[in-house]
């Protein structure tokens, strides 16, 4: 198994990458899969692999100063030889290339690479990108120079990572691509109009059953890709069941005490949990209810993408209580979801009657619920989550 | 589009009319007809308009764009400033210049079709953010089908038209005639949602609502037009 | 304002600019018609007008050698050691090589071959940085692109152009291409008018001014003199 020192990947693909496993980052249009060809690259290069970049999209020069600005110091491996380019840029362009391979003539490529791939036994390479190949090859050929690419790759034990932009190329071209990987990630974006997210997922791999997990990440300079984890936010009066509320919502739970927040010089009492529910992923912040802190609950709504208000059915006189504390965590203007627990109590009011009482709109949804014994927490994630992901 | 009251001596506005947000204009025509200052015009009039603008250069790099510009005494730096126009160029790496991105430009390779699409992603959410109403422009066609095959460009124009119409903006799309298959050529004009055509004399435009025609020259503050019919 | 540089024609800057010089200064022109009517010409009077006036000048040749240049030049009554030998011109040699003769360069003096447009672009650069450290300004010559295109892959050339032209810009250059009228396929043609940004046509009679920054479309009628060519 080796790494692929992407975040989170690891775990889902069981621990990494079979030894010669070929392996595709498929991405929409507008997202950065180079990133994580270069990330890959890098890692395994420290390790102590050897490794390659072929590349038609830019030049040797152009990728090795896109390394630095992640701060990934490419030129010493690139010296030392560990690390070559298989250039079908510069020739291209009529500009010389000082790579140790250089396509002049792309009716030459397969061999090329199959020596690149020699060159690297145990090791790495990255083909940048497929897409332009396809476009220049045409579908059956590049899918022919493929198979003898992965088969020549699982003899040699390297690893092969194709990087592939689905442009808008037939469905049956895009499934046969995935037929000849052993590993599939899918890039993707979350839209609202215009690109707001971007997420990984394993569509499939040969070696494990990967978690249909969608990993939310963003790419930083210096950095890489950086997985992104959401924050949520579980807000409410004071005894309408909060931590419980974070307690059964997240896989561990713990509850923050002055001790470690010392920069506050009040009491406070924080739940914190880490939620992962459906292949979402999110770090749960409660809020304590008291008014002396609603000072706090302006800092944490800032980051917050979502948030669960947990009222107390059987308490109306805190409801006005309830809709401040909206305004305070700034949860007006993200998703949010109201739960009415309590709802087993005497008085209980029902949904409809909370939402006439509040004023409440109905883009919000309200999710009848008993915390403590778990009814309606279900119910109040798959709400936030369709209000996140619009499904 | 173009500021369509008396201070409008172009008569752009009339002949163009309001092009609704989320379409795709494909302005084509012969080398050296005007197409380039169009784009300029209309960059500069919508941001003086308010209306912020993604601009791709892809025949000219940053620099070449201020100085054409600036002939017509359209300054192009205090909307650089303001974060107003947001610039990929994807030309001036080419001239092995290594510049750093910043702000409100961007660079990329003109063989590297899907980072470009990339900066196009960060880009189109960074104006949306700043308006309902914004432009993108990218001139032109020419340099990008003369480094990468073919196919490819076609499949960049529909990934951008997408992008472009999702967020509500109106792109204009340069292509200058007679320098690819017409197979090619078709495809773009089926792409395009309204056309508006350069010949040297006159302008023709063709959109769902019909078809305009008018007489053209370029004077020291652009593009002008008269004989609209 | 558009800065002008004087182009060596006489006649030509008052055509276009009233006399104050007539291309635009960090342009790109392509100077194009059927053979044999002057573009070559055209070529030395726009080199020899910067270097009398001690501006550099990179000179790529494609068809005529060292020794050919000196002899055309000296038909023309210029005077030769302004080029070769002038710490000012620095020509890349693409065809002497070809015929077998043996070169060697000098710090001027770069032998190419058009069949390798690669080493024509190594010997770009050296010498752009070469003349960057001396002037914020020089002139280069591109003759022809019809020989390079008969030599390599039509599309090759034009991306070449396209580095060509960034480059000469980016370092504070003014350059002329040379291009017969007909000699690639059209669409590749149009793809050369597209790329430049200033077009001059001759005909061997009339010399059109086809595009040119901050210009309209001009026509005059032209002279090949003892001098070199002569707009009226």
């Amino acid at each position: 198994m080796k790494r692929t020192y992407i975040p989170k990947l690891d775990d889902i693909l069981g621990g990494g990458i079979v030894d010669n496993a070929s392996v595709m980052f498929s991405a929409v249009p507008g997202v950065d899969c180079e990133a994580f060809g270069y990330q890959m690259l890098y890692g395994r290069l420290k390790e102590g692999d050897k490794g390659f970049i072929f590349t038609n999209v830019a030049e040797p020069e152009t990728i090795t100063y896109e390394f630095n600005s992640y701060g990934w110091d490419l030129e010493k491996f690139l010296e030392s030889g560990d690390a070559f380019f298989v250039d079908g840029s510069s020739p291209f362009m009529g500009l010389p290339s000082t790579a140790r391979y250089s396509v002049d003539d792309y009716s030459k490529i397969e061999e090329i690479v199959l020596e690149a791939i020699s060159d690297v036994p145990g090791g790495i390479g990255v083909i940048n990108n497929l897409s332009t190949l396809i476009d220049y090859l045409g579908e059956d050929e590049t899918i022919n120079i493929i198979k003898k690419w992965n088969l020549y790759s699982r003899r040699y034990n390297t690893n092969l990572i194709y990087l592939f932009t689905k442009w808008d190329y037939t469905p049956s071209l895009v499934q046969n691509l995935k037929k000849i990987m052993d590993c599939v990630v899918e890039i993707r974006t979350i839209e609202e109009r215009v690109i707001i997210g971007q997420g990984f997922m394993v569509a499939h791999s040969s070696w494990s059953k990967p978690s249909k997990t969608m990993v939310l990440f963003f790419v930083v300079q210096p950095g890489g890709v950086k997985v992104y984890i959401p924050k949520i936010l579980v807000t409410g009066p004071y005894n309408a069941g909060k931590s419980t509320f974070v307690k059964k919502i997240s896989k561990r739970a713990v509850s923050v005490d002055r001790k470690a927040l010392s920069a506050f010089p009040t009491t406070i009492a924080l739940d914190i949990g880490h939620l992962e529910y459906k292949g979402f992923i999110a770090d749960v912040f409660g809020t304590p209810g008291q008014e002396r802190f609603d000072l706090l609950l302006d800092v944490l709504g800032r980051e917050s993408v979502g948030a669960f208000i947990i009222v107390d059915s059987t308490a109306p006189q805190t409801f006005a209580r309830a809709k401040e504390m909206i305004r305070k965590t700034r949860a007006e203007a993200i998703p949010k979801v109201l739960v009415a627990n309590k709802q087993d109590l005497p008085g209980a009011l029902s949904p409809e009657e909370i939402r006439e009482k509040m004023k409440l709109g109905e883009e919000v949804p309200i999710i009848p619920a008993i915390v403590t014994e778990g009814k309606g927490v279900t119910d109040a994630l798959d709400a936030l989550l369709g209000l996140l992901y619009g499904d | 589009m173009f500021m369509k009251n008396n201070s409008d001596i172009t008569n752009l506005g009339d002949l163009l009319g309001d092009i609704e947000p989320g379409k795709i204009v494909l302005l084509y025509g012969p080398p050296k007809v005007g197409k380039s200052i169009f784009c300029y015009q209309f960059l500069y009039s919508g941001l003086k308009g308010g209306e912020p603008c993604l601009y791709i250069a892809a025949d000219y790099g940053l620099r070449q764009l201020e100085q054409r510009m600036m002939e017509f005494n359209w300054f192009l730096q205090p909307y650089i400033q303001s974060g107003e126009v947001y610039i990929i160029d994807i030309l001036t790496r080419l001239a092995g210049v290594k510049i750093g991105d910043s702000n409100a430009v961007k660079f990329s390779s003109v063989q590297n079709l899907a980072d470009l699409m990339v900066k196009v992603g960060v880009g189109t959410r960074s104006l949306f953010r700043k308006s309902s109403k914004f432009r993108a422009v990218l001139d032109s066609l020419t340099m990008i089908f003369a480094f990468n095959p073919p196919n490819l460009v076609l499949r960049l124009m529909k990934a951008y038209k997408n992008r472009v119409s999702e967020a509500n903006g109106i792109g204009l799309v340069v292509h200058t005639t007679g320098t690819v298959e017409p197979q090619f050529e078709t495809s773009l004009m089926e792409l395009a949602d309204f056309k508006i055509c350069f010949d040297g004399k006159s302008i023709q435009v063709e959109s769902s609502a019909g078809k305009k025609s008018a007489q053209y020259t370029i004077t020291d503050e652009g593009i002008k037009c008269w004989g609209i019919e | 304002m558009i800065v002008r540089i004087s182009s060596g024609i006489p006649g030509l800057d008052k055509l276009i600019g009233g006399g104050g010089g007539s291309l635009a200064e960090n342009t790109v022109t392509l100077i194009y018609g059927p053979p044999k009517v002057g573009k070559s010409i055209f070529s030395y009077q726009f080199a020899y007008e910067g270097l009398v006036n001690d501006e550099p000048c990179l000179y790529v040749s494609t068809d005529y050698g060292l020794k050919d240049l000196e002899r055309n030049v000296a038909n023309f009554g210029w005077k030769v050691e302004e080029y070769v030998g002038s710490e000012n011109f620095y020509l890349i040699d693409a065809i002497s090589t070809i015929s077998g003769v043996e070169v060697s360069s000098t710090l001027n003096y770069f032998p190419s071959s058009v069949y390798n447009p690669t080493d024509i672009m190594v010997k770009l650069g050296v010498a752009i940085r070469q003349i960057k450290s001396k002037s914020p300004r020089f002139r280069s010559v591109l003759d022809s692109l019809t020989t390079l295109m008969a030599f390599n892959d039509e599309l090759l050339v034009v991306r070449v152009l396209t580095i060509y032209i960034m480059r000469i810009k980016e370092s504070g250059g003014t350059a002329i291409v040379t291009y017969t009228e007909g000699s690639a396929d059209s669409k590749v043609e149009n793809m050369l008018k597209a790329i430049v940004d200033n077009i001059i046509h001759l005909d061997g009679e009339n010399l059109t001014v086809e595009a040119m920054v901050g210009s309209g479309k001009l026509k005059a009628h032209y002279n090949i003199t003892s001098s070199g060519i002569v707009v009226d």
